[in-house]
């Protein structure tokens, strides 16, 4: 008779043995291509230390190491001040109308990185950028003001499109700090500003460095900006080169490797820090999930001051980037918002994108790539999480370390492995949408896997009890008792997961082929064609596909599960 | 009439909790035997063991060594490597929580036995409004779960596991998440629920009051050890053991050692430092042997003048008299010893009275003395 202790253990090895064929393989090969002279599957082809030393004693590379860290602490530094400002605002003082930042600091958050990197090309170029345009002509300067082709230009238009982030990451620590630790400070006499720096800072402290953390590394792995902004204006990062490397002819597979391995120590040091930082964190964690009312600081007059700066914010980082890509999606040409432009308007570029020969398959591709890896992340995630969560095997702990491994690849380090896996596996997806799915599929597990935790950990062991003893088995608990009860989270990280799969460019332009095109893709091909306004109304239409999704996983999600 | 079978049988059940030097042992060597159509009763304090061995018996916990069988079936035998996973077991639980699945209506969660077993419809249907009819919700098959009062969520557990016509059911502390008043309605639902349907019932408890209202047969449990079994009659007016005699309801205690024995279960005398006592002695017990008087307040009749018999007769002085509206209850100075004694209301007292207490000899049960188990007795008198 099969016991259910022996039916966990195959669950686990099972689940242990897939997340390391995703997730530890490619690390390996990685590894193992940064160390080969020549691309695999070349004859004659022996170990070397000649890429390291080629990338190492190059002085191309300290410049690299320097632009990438400078764009990182520039980019982390900047969304820091910007997402801990808003959130300070919106659960901190009584300025007015703070209710509404909460949805306006989530709209960008909806905007792939592709399409927020071209709406401040298109607002912030030296030629044909709009506030340029416009403050040119108002002030009657010889030069624009601004340039975007340069390492401030990045910054901001990487920070612009990632401090949603930080906005709720530092909305939630202010939100969970228990504001008697204040209180207690005030009555026993120190000021506010004594109170600010002695009790609240200190008590903030995990929770900005984190934050922090979280944003350097997600500026040393960002692509999209570096390659739309940095590559024309002639500054490289780590990403950027590594994607030149591949796609210059020939490839240069090893300087690629031995490239992508330094971005990924780099990366790694990053997520291990941050890694002990929140271990530390929940350690010191007195209360959880109680919801404390934050202590509102009266501002006065000065409400009206943080409120001017929250809408200038708010116009320069949601309404101005939508109108820009909005409008440009409506008229025949690029050109300064006008009525006699305005008169131009038309649908002809939508129309152009629909006919284009490759939009049907993009879109198909993308929406297959997009609710398949959502769908299948979440679904082993959950069973990951019940073994995690729920049982106490031995080997438990380690599944989980294995399943959180890819939050330390940056996209393009991935890209560059799965090349050598399915280059010298005996598997032949390269080249087809199957290679992109397991990509999506690694580079999505970390994410599916807190959400599904999460909505585990909430989840009585009585109710799953309860179905095994009516006489329910371990697959049949799984799939009627626990995933309905895990929908809330499942919903959640798979809306989440289809968004970032369905805007993921990073690895997919390592990975494409012309059958497997996706829309990034085709919007980043677009843009380098220079069809501006075409990229615009594939945008908006990728951003419709992205709520409309988000909606009917809600319906489903809700259908399935509790009804909230 | 034929002996009834016993329908669970627990032989040297055996658990640990934990791993290395934080294992905890947590059942020792547990053995009981539970006859068929009874409902009979874990009952000990919390960390006893009593869920564990429920969850034992339910296979939602692997015991370290033991057998364990389900009508005859074994389902455990370390010896043997026979374990049947749970859901093979013939068995319906109740959980504390009552574990009601909330994305499901009352019928589906009723009926969840069934269809997971793909019984055909008229039939689970037909099932279910027989099984909530004899639980008293027949109507509210289409109610969502999180709709329901808490004890109408308990009826939806019981439903749930009776349905397929369990072999046993397992009850885990299926009150303690409800308001005391409808506690005792539930109790005795749950009584003449299994009498009517005369499944044998395993229910666990840590309050003694409803142990003693619902069993037919009580197990008290402490420290992972079996203490004694019986009926609760048995185990209220005649426990064998100090611990059971402490742990269900009030008792005093009177130490001594036995001077005169002549039979088991017949009168002895004990010489305590009250004077001599009259007593009837638990089986095993020995002349010489120290020994402890246990008395249960209600025992006690008190006396303003002093009684014509002498034996059993102690004087003392009301300390403390509580009116409880159908009894005082007085503690009662006796030498430097303090008795509780419960007394009918007709009979006023008011601390400082002098009075007499007969200490009825067949009410004196004696008990040996060094067997505490580690139990903090001064939180059980009171």
């Amino acid at each position: 008779m099969v016991s259910r202790f022996n039916s966990q253990s195959l669950i686990l090895v099972g689940c242990t043995l897939f997340v390391l064929y995703l997730a530890g393989i490619p690390l390996v090969m990685l590894l193992y291509g940064s160390i080969r002279s020549a691309p695999i599957g070349e004859p004659g082809a022996t170990y070397t230390i000649q890429n390291y030393v080629k990338a190492y004693f190059d002085r191309e590379f300290y410049l690299l190491l320097l632009n990438s860290v400078y764009y990182a602490i520039g980019t982390c530094t900047l969304t820091f001040l910007i997402g801990t400002f808003l959130a300070w605002v919106s659960e901190r003082t009584n300025t007015p109308f703070k209710k509404l930042f909460v949805v306006m600091s989530l709209i960008p958050f909806i905007i792939p990185g592709i399409l927020s990197t071209i709406s401040w090309i298109l607002l912030l170029s030296p030629k044909i950028g709009l506030i340029n345009i416009v403050i040119k002509e108002l002030l009657g300067l010889e030069s624009a003001p601004f340039n975007v082709y340069s390492m401030w230009g990045m910054i901001w238009a990487e920070a612009i499109h990632l401090y949603p982030l930080v906005f709720l990451l530092m909305s939630a620590a202010f939100r969970n700090m228990d504001t008697s630790l204040e209180e207690a400070a005030l009555t026993a006499g120190s000021s506010t500003v004594q109170t600010f720096y002695k009790v609240t800072l200190p008590l903030m402290r995990p929770a900005m460095v984190s934050v922090l953390l979280i944003n350097f590394i997600r500026g040393i792995e960002a692509f999209e900006v570096p390659a739309l902004i940095g590559v024309p204006a002639k500054i490289s990062v780590f990403t950027t080169k590594i994607f030149l490397a591949i796609h210059q002819f020939p490839s240069d597979f090893g300087l690629a490797g031995a490239y992508a391995v330094t971005l990924l120590a780099v990366s790694t040091t990053g997520v291990l820090i941050y890694g002990r930082i929140t271990r530390r964190e929940e350690r010191f964690a007195t209360v959880t999930g109680k919801g404390y009312r934050p202590r509102v600081i009266d501002l006065g007059p000065w409400k009206w001051v943080t409120l001017g700066i929250a809408s200038l914010i708010f116009f320069l980082a949601v309404i101005l980037p939508v109108f820009v890509l909005l409008w440009s999606s409506f008229i025949p040409y690029y050109g300064v918002p006008s009525r006699e432009l305005a008169a131009k308007m038309t649908l002809a570029n939508y129309q152009y994108i629909m006919n284009y020969p490759l939009a049907w398959t993009a879109f198909k591709n993308s929406f297959y790539l997009s609710v398949g890896s959502a769908t299948l992340v979440m679904l082993l995630t959950s069973i990951i999480a019940w073994i995690t969560v729920k049982t106490k095997l031995p080997g438990r702990a380690f599944l989980d370390t294995v399943t959180f491994i890819p939050i330390a690849m940056p996209g393009i380090v991935l890209g560059v492995s799965l090349i050598w896996v399915y280059l010298t596996l005996p598997i032949p997806i390269y080249g087809t949408i199957w290679v992109l799915l397991l990509a999506y599929i690694t580079k999505f597990m970390p994410y599916g896997i807190r959400a599904a935790s999460a909505s585990m950990i909430q989840i009585n062991k009585e109710l799953e009890e309860a179905s095994l003893t009516a006489g329910g088995t371990w697959f049949q608990t799984f799939w009627k008792v626990i995933l309905p009860l895990l929908m809330p989270g499942f919903t959640a990280g798979w809306i989440y997961i289809s968004i970032i799969a369905l805007r993921e460019l990073s690895t997919s332009i390592l990975l494409y082929s012309y059958n497997s095109t996706v829309l990034s893709i085709m919007a980043f091909d677009l843009w380098e064609g220079g069809q501006y306004t075409y990229v615009c109304a594939l945008g908006v239409l990728m951003v419709l596909l992205l709520i409309t999704m988000a909606f009917t996983a809600r319906k489903l999600g809700a259908k399935i599960g509790i009804a909230e | 009439m034929a002996e009834k079978r016993d329908m669970v049988q627990i032989e040297a059940l055996e658990k640990y909790f934990g791993e290395d030097k934080e294992r905890v042992h947590v059942l020792k060597g547990v053995s009981l035997n539970v006859p068929e159509g009874s409902l009979y009763t874990f009952l000990g304090p919390s960390g006893c063991g009593k869920t564990t061995t429920l969850r034992c018996v339910a296979g939602l916990e692997r015991p370290d060594g033991g057998r364990i069988s389900i009508g005859g079936q074994t389902v455990y035998a370390s010896g043997e490597r026979v374990y049947v996973p749970t859901n093979k077991r013939p068995i319906g639980m109740v959980f504390q929580s009552y574990a009601i699945w909330p994305h499901m209506t009352v019928a589906e969660n009723v009926a969840y036995p069934l269809t997971i077993h793909r019984r055909p419809k008229d039939e689970i249907k037909r099932k279910v409004s027989d099984v909530l009819k004899i639980v008293g919700l027949d109507g509210l098959e289409d109610r969502p779960a999180p709709k329901l009062s808490g004890g109408q969520q308990q009826r939806v557990a019981f439903a749930r596991a009776l349905i397929n016509e369990p072999k046993v059911m397992l009850l885990d502390e299926p009150l303690s998440n409800l308001d005391a008043k409808l506690r005792v309605q539930m109790r005795s639902e749950i009584k003449s629920l299994q009498r009517r349907t005369n499944i044998t019932t395993i229910f666990v408890t840590h309050d003694q009051a409803e142990a003693l209202a619902i069993s037919d047969q009580i197990a008290v449990m402490h420290g992972g050890v079996l203490i004694e079994v019986g009926s609760p009659h048995q185990l209220y007016s005649r426990p064998t053991r100090r611990f059971t005699a402490t742990f269900l309801g009030l008792t005093n205690l009177i130490d001594g050692k036995i001077v005169e024995l002549t039979g088991d279960a017949q009168p002895g005398k004990i010489q305590t430092k009250r004077g001599l006592l009259s007593f009837i002695p638990a089986p095993g017990l020995k002349k010489d042997q120290a020994a402890v008087v246990s008395i249960r307040p209600e025992n006690i009749p008190l006396h303003k003048v002093k009684p014509q018999s002498s034996e059993n007769v102690l004087e003392g002085t009301i300390k403390e008299a509580i009116f409880m509206g159908d009894a005082y209850q007085c503690k009662v100075a006796v030498g430097d010893d303090l008795l509780a004694v419960h007394t009918h209301p007709f009979n006023a007292v008011s601390p400082g009275d002098k009075v007499f207490l007969h200490l009825d000899p067949s009410s004196c049960n004696g008990l040996p003395a060094d067997d505490k188990q580690g139990i903090d007795e001064s939180m059980l008198g009171d």
